[in-house]
């Protein structure tokens, strides 16, 4: 019995592991699912005691199955769905975003963007040095239909 | 007979942390109702404000987290009373002037009036948190009302997020006060790590002057400064003049800068423990003054002039600050509530004005006493009592600066004399430029509730002229608490010649040639000026920024430059360190095949089932199918769970694979099917790749992952059950705690804090799914 929960545990593992490195987001999705099922199951297994369900009144000879690891495959079940529900979410967010759930054209994407943003940034970083000047003489002939520079004194 | 049952510190405390939530949701419930909520909320922690100084609050103390001496106190005492009134009052007046502003500001930009929820909101928030940060007694409570107020600050600053400025100066104002709040936290955690407490009191009675102290206390100031806008980290406070004006009247005169000045006010007796720290903050706040009264000078953006006014000013309360002493505690307590009357009404003018006449500068601005004459007569009152003219209560903030300067030598003296000249001058220039002179610009005719806050503010400016008492006794109690001593304030008009009165002339006559000398000096100045800003300490601030911002960048594209191979190298190193673990994992040689009766053939049956499932759905060729499977994997697990006598798991199982399958293939209806033309696109570019793919590297990368769960799961599995565990005491006692079912006895009782958090993970999972699939604007 051992050897078949063993066994089973590492089929679904790697199923699980083959799905997480595909191209596709929903079947990285789905391998991530198969692996919190086997960990599950891994829990369940790893149970130190079997028999009847661990509800009072008790069978007579006290073959209970550990309930210890059943509260916390419980958790685990529901925490797993969370997140997978959470990561399916993401996975559509992704699409309606960038058209697309395919890794590698996310990769690109991606990409082309950084590429962007660190012209913006570079573009940004020599424009800084005045920004306070800029903007009190935009304040100031915003005011006035004259332009009139920080650097002109005038007596008031 | 009220107060046996009330006491004035809870009744404060929750009066105005109610009043944001409050505020909000009457104004999301209708939004006509915001303006009346706030105002009423305003006025009721501003009552409860001024009754608990009469009252005097008790201290509220209640545990928090005791295991690490955390408690939750609160005491109304003197300091506590004046800047809750403080932020209660002023608040009250910005409310009332901002339910006519914020209106006028939001048709201006054209957005949707329901923007003014939000700024009640996040303004009340602000006042919760002065409240509560001036009341508590516990440098850890302080940090964590500090960094409320830091965090509705830069949703104040940043209220009008459609502009790009906003947006800039709201995060430099809250990086610059949020990452020294993180000095501040670490020079609390130092106390803490000495004394074995955050409580103020016993930290005051109990520390000594040390290098750790020293520290401490430094890091502390140096929060407090950056707070307050002080030299050199001053410039935040010009650039967060992007909020709408009453936000600025309120951040200068009651809230965010106060804060520091406060924070320096409370901690004062462990600041005086160290004489470096003391001194230090004498030079940081004359080159404050300095910095902020030449700056002034040159500026003509209205707020702006107000802004490095405000560094000034804040400048003067340090130095008497680190002057300390009875004298230097009462000038800078007698000083704060003077320069928040003044301030706000100075603000609330300049927005009264813009929006009157459509002018931001000074340049198109001029003869205006004429047209507005109440808004003349308020501002001037303010303007004058910046100045320290006789009659109104600056007179006497200056008086109690000049006595406390009196004592510490000619330089000193001097310096003081100077920032008060400067000060002089640049009131002046404020008032002046708007009100005297030739009319420059018609204004249009203002609402009552812009102008009626300005001319209540001068007023009190000049009750507090001729009758400073009230004002004198608040600032005595609150100097009290700072000093640790009690303080007797002294303020009437002395007519002879003592040092007070012949430094309050120097500085009116030192003010008045400035003003006359204008063209004297106005170019220098304006290049001195230019210099800073250009290679001033923002420029650092903006070098770092960047560095910051391109080291993200250069990680970040590391990062995506590969995707897959970012889920490689997180597999293979775990791979690693797992085979790395069952080979030096002594006795992982002990693999037992385990029995197998006939009993057990329908768990075998299902765990085939789901193992050749899971087999299917990695070799499955469309999402439908990968879906079917997949929750066919999951229900033959929960079969197998009921079969090993786990009934509740195999109910929860069921129900989950139901709800994720329904979710799965509802999902897949959301996405594109077949004809569509962006599926087609990717099939196609698949069908090319999978080609190319090394489909055989996926397999023997799964296998061995496989192969690795299956050695460390049978090893496992594998060991000899233990004959004491706790499951024996779990069965036992599960009557105990009135259960029959003994799972979920453990999973609502025994460990049920684990079942806490489990719910927590699943709301914040449900959170991010639903902000996910909200439909907002995507790019």
């Amino acid at each position: 019995m051992t050897l078949v929960l063993a066994f089973s545990i590492a089929v679904m593992f790697g199923a699980g592991a083959y799905l997480l490195l595909k191209h596709d987001l929903i079947r990285v999705v789905a391998g991530m699912v198969l692996i919190s099922n086997a960990a599950n199951l891994f829990i369940m297994s790893a149970g130190l005691s079997k028999g009847s369900a661990a509800i009072y009144p008790l069978p007579e000879d006290g073959s209970v199955s550990d309930p210890l690891v059943q509260a916390m495959t419980l958790t685990a079940i529901v925490i797993s769905f969370g997140v997978s529900a959470l990561l399916l979410s993401l996975v559509y967010r992704v699409y309606q975003t960038h058209r697309s759930v395919d890794i590698e054209q996310l990769a690109v994407a991606e990409e082309v963007e950084t590429r962007q943003r660190e012209e913006a940034v570079a573009e940004a970083e020599e424009e800084v040095p005045v920004a306070e000047e800029e903007e009190m003489a935009l304040a100031e002939r915003g005011a006035n239909p004259v332009p009139v520079s920080v650097s002109e004194s005038e007596d008031r | 007979m009220l107060t046996d049952h009330w006491n004035a510190t809870l009744v404060l405390l929750v009066t105005a942390l109610a009043a944001a939530p409050l505020t909000a949701l009457a104004g999301f419930w209708r939004r006509t109702l915001a303006t009346p909520v706030a105002i009423v909320t305003t006025a009721a922690a501003f009552a409860a404000a001024l009754w608990g100084w009469a009252e005097g609050g008790p201290t509220l103390d209640a545990p928090w987290a005791p295991a690490w001496n955390l408690r939750l106190t609160f005491e109304l005492d003197g300091l506590a009373a004046l800047y809750s009134l403080l932020a209660t009052g002023i608040g009250l007046a910005v409310v009332i002037y901002a339910s006519r502003y914020i209106p006028l500001h939001l048709a201006h930009s054209e957005r949707d009036q329901g923007d003014i929820v939000r700024f009640y909101g996040f303004l009340l928030l602000f006042m919760g948190a002065m409240v509560g940060l001036v009341m508590a007694q516990d440098l850890f409570l302080i940090f964590l009302f500090w960094d409320l107020t830091a965090i509705s600050s830069y949703f104040l600053i940043g209220y009008d997020s459609e502009r790009e400025d906003a947006r800039a100066s709201a995060l430099m104002a809250f990086l610059i006060t949020g990452i020294s709040a993180v000095c501040f936290l670490i020079g609390a955690l130092l106390l803490y790590s000495e004394y074995g407490t955050f409580a103020l009191p016993d930290l005051m009675a109990r520390t000594e002057s040390s290098r750790l102290v020293t520290t401490a206390v430094a890091l502390i100031s140096a929060a407090a400064l950056a707070k307050s806008a002080q030299a050199p980290l001053h410039f935040w406070l010009p650039r967060a003049m992007a909020a709408p004006t009453p936000v600025s009247a309120y951040l200068h005169s009651a809230a965010m800068v106060a804060a520091g000045v406060f924070l320096l006010g409370r901690v004062h007796p462990l600041l005086e423990k160290s004489d470096v720290v003391m001194n230090a903050l004498v030079v940081i706040g004359f080159a404050s003054m300095a910095t902020g009264g030449c700056l002034a000078l040159t500026r003509k953006v209205l707020k702006q002039l107000l802004a490095y006014s405000t560094i000034s000013q804040y400048g003067y309360v340090v130095v008497m600050l680190g002057i300390g002493g009875a004298d230097g505690a009462a000038a800078a307590s007698f000083y704060v509530i003077a320069h928040a009357l003044m301030k706000c009404a100075l603000f609330l003018t300049a927005g009264a004005v813009t929006e009157a006449t459509g002018q931001k500068a000074l340049t198109g601005l001029g003869g205006l006493w004429r047209r507005m004459p109440l808004l003349a007569v308020g501002s001037g009152a303010a303007a004058a009592g910046l100045a320290a003219l006789p009659l109104t209560a600056g007179f006497f903030k200056d008086e109690l600066f000049f006595k406390a300067a009196d004592h510490e030598g000619n330089p000193i003296r001097l310096l003081a004399v100077a920032g008060a000249a400067l000060t002089f001058a640049y009131s002046w220039r404020f008032w002046g430029g708007i009100f005297a002179g030739p009319l420059q610009t018609e204004p249009k005719p203002l609402s009552i509730r812009l102008t009626a806050p300005v001319a209540v503010l001068g007023a009190l400016v000049l009750l507090g002229g001729v009758w400073p008492h009230p004002f004198a006794r608040l600032a005595e109690d609150a100097a009290t608490v700072t000093a640790g001593t009690p303080v007797h304030i002294e303020v009437a008009y002395h007519l002879d010649s003592r040092v007070e009165n012949v430094m309050a002339i120097a500085a009116i006559a030192v003010g008045l040639v400035l003003i006359f000398s204008r063209p004297l000096w106005q170019p220098a100045l304006v290049a001195i000026s230019t210099t800073t800003v250009r290679f001033g300490p923002e420029r650092l601030y903006w070098a770092v920024l960047l560095g910051l911002n391109r080291l993200s960048d250069r990680m970040h594209r590391i990062e995506i430059h590969d995707l897959r191979g970012r889920v490689a190298t997180i597999l293979l190193p775990a791979g690693l360190l797992v085979g790395a673990g069952v080979a030096v994992t002594p006795g992982g040689g002990t693999f037992r095949i385990g029995s197998l009766s006939n009993g057990d053939l329908p768990e075998v049956l299902m765990l085939t089932v789901a193992a050749l499932a899971a087999i299917t759905a990695a070799l499955a060729r469309d999402h439908l199918s990968l879906a079917l499977v997949l929750s066919g994997v999951g229900f033959s697990l929960a079969v197998v769970y009921a079969l090993l006598g786990s009934p509740d798991v195999a109910l929860v199982a069921v129900l989950i694979e139901t709800i994720f399958a329904l979710l799965f293939v509802g999902m897949l209806a959301l996405l594109p099917r077949e004809g569509d033309e962006a599926i087609a696109v990717i099939t196609r570019d698949r069908e090319q790749r999978l080609q190319a793919d090394n489909r055989g590297r996926d397999a023997v990368l799964s296998a061995i992952a496989g192969g690795l769960a299956f050695i460390v799961a049978w090893g496992i599995l594998s060991k000899p059950a233990p004959l004491e565990s706790v499951i024996t005491s779990h069965i036992r006692l599960a009557p105990v705690a009135h259960g029959k079912d003994i799972v979920t006895v453990i999973l609502a009782d025994f460990r049920g804090l684990d079942t806490m958090g489990e719910i927590t993970v699943i709301g914040i999972a449900f959170l991010g799914i639903a902000t996910y699939l909200r439909r907002w604007r995507t790019r």
